[in-house]
């Protein structure tokens, strides 16, 4: 529980990840789903992010003067979380294009029905 | 050396003439530009070749920044192998798919169709060159989208809610070897895979819980990409419905890029002192046997004979894991010696099944009864190609089969040879009635008329390449297997 307290930012990533996780596999609504996929997605970026962050520091931006390395957190991560921002919000994109594409198609977007129409 | 940046340069000539082609309305320049860029890239990765089997291994800093902090191409044995593979691969296709692609969609459309499948070769031979964790998850995501693309261009309703599933499930897939990459980094810091394992190598006595998730996460997100066997749930829908030459770049290329990757991490990151402590490497092997049974079983139910072949292709991979999951290089190099076999044999096949449906108009094993007599040259190269999925001697199928039982004997896992023959005999079992009902049998033929569907030569002639391609593969499976073997670590 201690061990849960001290990493509340990991902790609580890995519930958001099996929220995201569990609405993308249970939901039969697409909409659902890639709500879902975004969650887990999110949880993802959390924890990366909070991988980098260090108490007590400062984002790294020098403003005026150089404050030294020990300043400033770990700018890796959240340059990394940026492109993956990027990669998320693509897929998102596409994922709905293609939803709005199958309501055209079959008049509904929960996936369990669509499974049990025929396709031409 | 310029030779060095050969690599870098195939994968820049893809995207770039990738983005040339939708400024370019006329559809013949557009098939032009793709087969010109896979032609250099296959002249490239050839030269590639040549310059690691006479110098060994090289790394390729991009941009010149030095490696924890740039970006690093590692080009070894494997990678050479499958970069003239990916190439000559996707050459043959595009070469096939530009007289049959008017016959399949839209022509407003084909300029779309060539971009997508320069970007997903490109973004493809990206997972297999990069030596950094972060690029691969990014070409992945740039791979998945592209392959994505390729099924739904077709624009029909199956196609679409296909395309749904694959995507789907890619998204879950890439969501996990990101979460894979976030734990790795958070106990190493380092995101290129050579200094993961230097790090991990004097840590992973303190963090065995981390080690293990991150490897289910990397092992189960790569594993639903190449369809390891119960998570292969999309692969039939997306590889049946796409338009045939899709189907063969699917099949034979975007899965094997996602197992190499797998391989990388398994036997380069982690290396084989860290995963021989965990269960992973028994899970792969487990799993991967049961995938070598059941995809053939399901198979053999199929109506549809692109279902049919989908099927094939889960059996198939199925073999690649057990390769993986021995858990020796020698296991390993017979895995990525599988994926060159496969990937030759099962685009020739899907190649080859697209012609008789186009000239049949038949997608049921029904409908192509007879079908020997009425295209013998399609009929063939498509007989050729199942003996080497059923493992007839001196074919690649074979050569994979025989030495997978060699290093199973080798681990003293007697087993796995007697399922190696239960799979190999049920590939017979929905490969040979096809073939008997296509070429004997005096109901079958009756009506038929000698050559009446037959396609022209020059159309047929990528598929015979890629049949003599396998051939050679089978024939130098040896020297192959010991070049690969010499280059996992």
């Amino acid at each position: 529980m201690e061990a849960l307290l001290t990493n509340y930012y990991e902790a609580c990533s890995m519930i958001l990840f099996g929220v995201g996780f569990a609405v993308l596999l249970l939901h039969s609504n697409l909409i659902k789903k890639i709500i879902g996929m975004n969650i887990m997605d999110t949880a993802i970026f959390l924890f990366f992010i909070a991988k980098g962050y260090i108490e007590k520091r400062e984002a790294p931006i020098i403003v005026d003067v150089y404050k030294g390395v020990d300043a400033y957190i770990n700018p890796v991560p959240s340059s990394l979380m940026l492109t993956g921002i990027v990669v998320a919000v693509s897929t998102t994109a596409f994922a709905l294009a293609l939803t709005v594409k199958l309501h055209e198609e079959y008049g509904t977007i929960e996936l369990d029905e669509i499974m049990k129409m025929k396709g031409d | 050396m310029i030779i060095k940046s050969f690599p870098l340069v195939t994968i820049l000539v893809l995207f770039i003439s990738a983005f040339i082609m939708p400024l370019i309305k006329d559809g013949k320049l557009v098939k032009t530009i793709s087969l010109a860029s896979m032609f250099l890239g296959l002249i490239l990765s050839l030269t590639t070749a040549f310059y690691v089997i006479k110098y060994g291994k090289f790394y390729y800093r991009i941009g010149h920044f030095s490696a924890p902090m740039g970006i690093e191409f590692y080009i070894g044995n494997i990678e050479a192998v499958m970069g003239i593979l990916f190439t000559f691969v996707s050459l043959m296709i595009i070469w096939y798919s530009v007289y049959s692609i008017d016959r399949e969609i839209i022509s407003s459309k084909i300029s779309l169709y060539y971009l997508l499948i320069n970007i997903l070769i490109g973004s493809l031979l990206g997972v297999i060159f990069t030596n950094d964790l972060f690029n691969a998850f990014v070409f992945i995501e740039v791979g998945t989208l592209a392959s994505c693309g390729i099924i739904v261009v077709k624009d029909k309703k199956d196609n679409i809610k296909a395309t749904l599933k694959y995507l789907i499930m890619s998204c879950l897939g890439s969501g996990l070897v990101l979460m894979g990459i976030a734990f790795i980094y958070s106990i190493t810091g380092q995101l290129n895979i050579t200094f993961i394992h230097k790090e991990l190598l004097s840590v992973y006595h303190q963090y065995p819980r981390a080690i293990l998730i991150s490897l289910s996460l990397f092992t189960v997100g790569l594993g639903v990409k190449s369809a390891m066997f119960p998570l292969h749930t999309w692969l039939p829908d997306a590889h049946s419905s796409a338009p045939s030459s899709s189907s063969a770049i699917l099949s034979a290329l975007v899965l094997k890029a996602f197992v190499l990757l797998l391989i990388k991490v398994l036997y380069r990151a982690f290396g084989m002192d860290i995963i021989t402590e965990f269960p992973v490497l028994n899970i792969i092997l487990i799993l991967g046997s049961v995938g070598m049974i059941m995809g053939s079983v399901f198979a053999i139910f199929q109506r549809q004979i692109k279902r049919v072949i989908a099927y094939s292709s889960v059996a198939q991979m199925g073999y690649v894991f057990l390769g993986i999951g021995l858990g020796t290089d020698l296991g390993v190099a017979i895995a990525v010696f599988h994926m060159v076999g496969h990937a030759v044999t099962k685009s020739a096949l899907f190649l080859a099944v697209g012609a008789m449906i186009e000239k049949t108009g038949s997608k049921e094993l029904k409908g192509l009864r007879g079908i020997g007599k009425e295209m013998p040259a399609t009929s063939a190269l498509f007989l050729l190609g199942a003996l080497s999925m059923v493992g007839i001697p001196v074919l690649p199928g074979f050569a994979s089969k025989w030495n997978l039982a060699l290093a199973s004997i080798e681990v003293d896992k007697i087993l796995i040879i007697g399922i190696i023959l239960v799979s190999s005999l049920l590939n017979a079992v929905y490969y040979f009635p096809i073939i008997i009902n296509g070429f004997f049998g005096e109901e079958n033929l009756k009506d038929k008329i000698y050559k009446s569907k037959s396609k022209p030569i020059k159309e047929l002639l990528p598929i015979f390449c890629l049949i003599f391609a396998m051939i050679y593969a089978g024939f130098s499976s040896g020297s192959i297997i010991n070049f690969i073997k010499n280059g996992i670590v």
